[in-house]
């Protein structure tokens, strides 16, 4: 909001500046949905491959896409998160991404 | 079937049956998804997730993009492992174990990969195609013959993928 010299004040529309920077700022999660024919250790097993994540941490997310049906494996810029995306699909898990509220 | 780690360039798969070496035989060809719509989306999904808030048009550019220029790249991917795999099913050996026929193959280890890739993608078009139930419902699935060679082909790649996964890839 900003004053004109009035008592008026008017919305300032976000300048489209802003709206790239919040468009490239945002974060995007990860995620892998659950799919019936993937085996656990081999989502494991892709998990502690692609993320670098220990065998307990990657136990843990594998086991919520199990029982939850979904899991955030990782969170962070857009860019990466797509990469991360790709590599997951290249080993047939069922990867997804979407910005962070 | 066996599955031994020789060394570090090397893994020897042994003691195939003459039934798993026709589930094996079977295994380029049943990893093709063509004709099978559900397949497809599954091997090539949309990156978005199904419940993204995300705008209609960076969703449909997003979209796009993914399909024009990563999409090809996971099909070349999945065709060179599954020419791989086909390579390697080419070089067995038989041997006979009383009247039995038993096969064995040599395979580098840098093609584990490959192989498990290979594998995994059958079993998801095998899925797919023959709509096999989730593990919970293969006692209530109909008696279809067809259906229940499909569960013992997948189920056969998933062991193999196991012993891969337990004595050559996990490190």
């Amino acid at each position: 909001m900003r004053n004109l010299g009035s008592n008026v004040e008017v919305e300032t529309p976000p300048s489209p500046e802003v709206d790239v920077l919040n468009e490239v700022t945002k974060p995007w999660q990860v995620m892998i949905l659950n799919d019936p024919v993937n085996l656990m250790s081999f989502v494991t097993l892709i998990l502690r491959r692609i993320f670098g994540y220990s065998e307990e941490r990657a136990v843990e997310l594998m086991l919520k896409v199990h029982y939850e049906g979904s899991a955030v494996v990782w969170t962070g810029e857009r860019e990466k998160a797509e990469l991360y995306v790709q590599q997951l699909q290249s080993h047939q898990l069922y990867a997804v991404m979407e910005p962070v509220d | 079937m066996e599955l031994v780690k020789n060394d570090d360039s090397t893994w020897t798969l042994s003691k195939v049956s003459e039934l798993e070496h026709l589930m094996l035989s079977r295994l380029p060809d049943s990893a093709d998804p063509t004709g099978c719509e559900e397949a497809v989306d599954r091997l090539y999904p949309s990156p978005i997730a199904p419940d993204a808030e995300i705008d209609g048009d960076k969703s449909f550019t997003l979209e796009n993009d993914w399909k024009e220029f990563i999409e090809p790249d996971l099909r070349s991917d999945f065709r060179d492992s599954l020419k791989v795999v086909a390579d390697d099913l080419g070089k067995s050996s038989m041997t006979k174990e009383g009247d039995l026929n038993q096969y064995e193959f040599i395979i580098p280890t840098a093609h584990a990969n490959h192989w498990c890739s290979a594998l995994n993608q059958a079993r998801i078009v095998i899925h797919h195609r023959y709509d096999l139930p989730s593990e919970d419902g293969l006692l209530d699935m109909d008696p279809n013959p067809e259906k229940w060679m499909a569960t013992l082909q997948s189920e056969i790649y998933g062991m193999l993928m196991e012993f891969l996964i337990k004595k050559v890839l996990w490190v």
